[in-house]
């Protein structure tokens, strides 16, 4: 079992890791991509799309090249090693950018249905735009702001593709729940697969009861 | 606190290019139009939430925009309380919670009313742990309103703060405005399209009229006036007098209106009325009888002598302005064509304005 509990482990410091990566930046593109219109706009939310669309290899392969010895990312171009391929911070980039559009496209509806007039009333009162930000706009788009983080936190959880291509499916070290449930099919090993679903179960229902918790005990108010 | 507005501005809209120039040393400000004159617009440049196509607004000696000299003061450096029509109160905060919000700005050199003078004046207290959703429509507004005060604003700029009520609702937060410029003397910009409103609360009034200033003055001057009476008149034209309470009888108080010569007295409801009270008496056109000689055995107790200045054809109606004396503003009536030839009408007539003491509406802070 030591397997599972390490699959278990590695899962969640990767899932984690890339939310609080990829939190802030789909917040701040969201927040942009909401309320401003500017040159390149339609580019930016091409780019952001991307990994919705393309098979998740495809994504990891991108992020192989990038980082690969030959690539603009890689030691030699560098001059110093990222330390990122076939590590769990290579997972963590993986399905942190495997997220990004999720959580960057869920912030930019929680801040649409912010109405502007609001913030614009925060201004007649002698805010300054941050403290508009940090007063007003933010603490309205909560809701939505912790649905993506969650939604986020998921994709990252159940990622499969781009990880494998990225951080390998080393166990002990890059394997996640996602990664090893394939290898114990593939070796024909069905209760260990049976155990680590339940596990994947228990915890996908951990995560959504939270986020009602939250919201239900006024921890995060309507 | 010093009081003045200069106002240029030409401001491209959908429909039409809202040109406005204006200097007034008063201050309580009026801005009355129709709905689509260019008001809000207007105010929204005021408030430095939207852009003007180009001009000057200079405000208590402080330039808020001159797109010449490439000045456009922030919202939050105009020093503005802004009251929207649709009161837009924060949901996220309680009643209290939106009143302190706008006490944040206030700094020792600008001293905002106290919150709990602010409450009190407003009635705020009995609301105060209330949340937003379960408040009235005149409940918001006065929250909005508090909330604009306590921010220290040096002008409250106000859109339409009655235009969504109806209007037993307007006449009960009516006295609450007139209560907060007494109470804060906050120099005021207030945007209507009631002209009852206008001629209580302003000192003086800009007329627009699809982005056209088409007049500008005391509002008892300017929208008494013959050719922008039909303006005015939308929803009936009501006269208000203001004048002080004198004597009360049997249910009814006596209202000698401030004049300089002789102060004519009229009888109104003596509802909530002391004596020496400073009052509003609103007392619609269409309430108003005219006879040509003093009648006899009328139950109506207001038979008041007057002479005919001005008469103006509208559409079906005649409106009539008569002097009660001088210094006073002309009081409006409307009568029929008939009525008007039957009586033999015209300027200069002597005649007498009839109305029943029930038919005035009285007003305080």
């Amino acid at each position: 079992m030591g397997g599972v509990t390490s699959a278990v482990w590695v899962s969640l410091k990767v899932a984690a890791w890339a939310t609080l990566v990829v939190f802030p930046l789909g917040v701040a593109l969201g927040r942009v991509l909401a309320r401003r219109s500017f040159p390149g706009r339609g580019a930016v939310e091409t780019i952001i799309a991307l990994p919705l669309v393309l098979p998740p290899t495809a994504v990891g392969y991108m992020l192989l090249v990038l980082l690969g010895r030959g690539g603009p990312l890689g030691e030699p171009a560098l001059g110093f090693d990222l330390d990122l391929l076939f590590t769990w911070k290579g997972a963590a980039l993986a399905s942190g950018v495997m997220s990004l559009p999720l959580v960057a496209r869920t912030a930019r509806v929680a801040f649409e249905q912010v109405d502007p007039r609001l913030e614009a009333i925060g201004r007649t009162l002698g805010l300054k735009p941050w403290r508009v930000l940090t007063g007003i706009t933010l603490p309205l788009a909560r809701r939505g702001l912790l649905a993506a983080a969650v939604l986020g936190f998921s994709r990252a959880l159940g990622e499969f593709g781009a990880t494998v291509i990225v951080a390998g499916n080393i166990p002990g070290r890059t394997q996640t729940l996602a990664l090893a449930i394939f290898s114990e099919i593939q070796a024909g090993r069905q209760d260990e697969a049976t155990i680590l679903l339940g596990i994947t179960v228990v915890i996908a229902f951990a995560a959504i009861w939270t986020v009602e918790w939250l919201m239900r005990s006024g921890r995060v108010a309507v | 606190m010093i009081a003045g507005l200069e106002l240029d501005l030409s401001l491209p809209l959908r429909r039409f290019t809202l040109k406005v120039s204006w200097h007034s040393r008063q201050r309580f400000l009026g801005v009355f139009g129709h709905s689509g004159a260019g008001k809000t617009s207007l105010l929204e440049v005021l408030a430095g939430l939207r852009r003007a196509g180009s001009g000057r607004i200079t405000a208590g000696g402080s330039a808020w925009l001159d797109t010449q000299r490439g000045v456009d003061l922030p919202p939050e450096l105009r020093g503005i309380g802004y009251v929207p029509q649709d009161a837009l109160l924060f949901p996220h905060k309680d009643v209290m919670g939106n009143v302190r919000f706008g006490a944040r700005r206030a700094s020792p050199d600008a001293p905002a009313p106290a919150v709990e003078k602010v409450m009190e004046v407003l009635e705020l207290e009995p609301l105060r742990d209330q949340d937003t959703g379960s408040l009235s429509g005149g409940e918001r507004q006065r929250v909005a309103l508090a909330r604009a005060l306590c921010s220290a604003p040096r002008w409250l700029l106000l859109d339409e703060p009655l235009g969504g009520l109806d209007p037993p609702l307007r006449r009960r937060i009516l006295p609450y405005l007139l209560r907060v410029r007494e109470e804060f003397g906050i120099p005021t910009i207030h945007v209507s399209h009631d002209a009852t409103e206008v001629q209580m609360l302003c000192d003086e009034v800009l007329v627009l009229e699809q982005g056209q200033a088409l007049a500008c003055g005391p509002p008892a001057e300017v929208l008494t006036r013959p050719d922008l009476l039909p303006l005015a008149r939308a929803e009936g034209f009501e006269n208000v007098l203001r004048g002080t309470v004198t004597s009360l009888a049997d249910g009814s108080a006596t209202v000698t209106l401030a004049s300089s010569g002789v102060s004519p007295g009229i009888l109104v409801p003596a509802a909530g009325l002391v004596q020496g009270r400073r009052v509003l008496v609103s007392l619609r056109a269409e309430d108003i009888i005219l006879a040509g000689s003093a009648p006899a055995g009328l139950s109506a107790q207001n038979v008041l002598p007057a002479t005919v200045r001005q008469l103006h054809d509208t559409d079906g109606a005649v409106a009539l302005a008569a002097a009660l004396a001088p210094g006073l503003p002309p009081v409006i009536a409307t009568l029929t064509h008939q009525a008007v030839s039957q009586l033999r009408l015209g300027p200069g007539s002597d005649v007498f304005l009839i109305f029943k003491a029930q038919a005035c509406r009285v007003t305080t802070s």
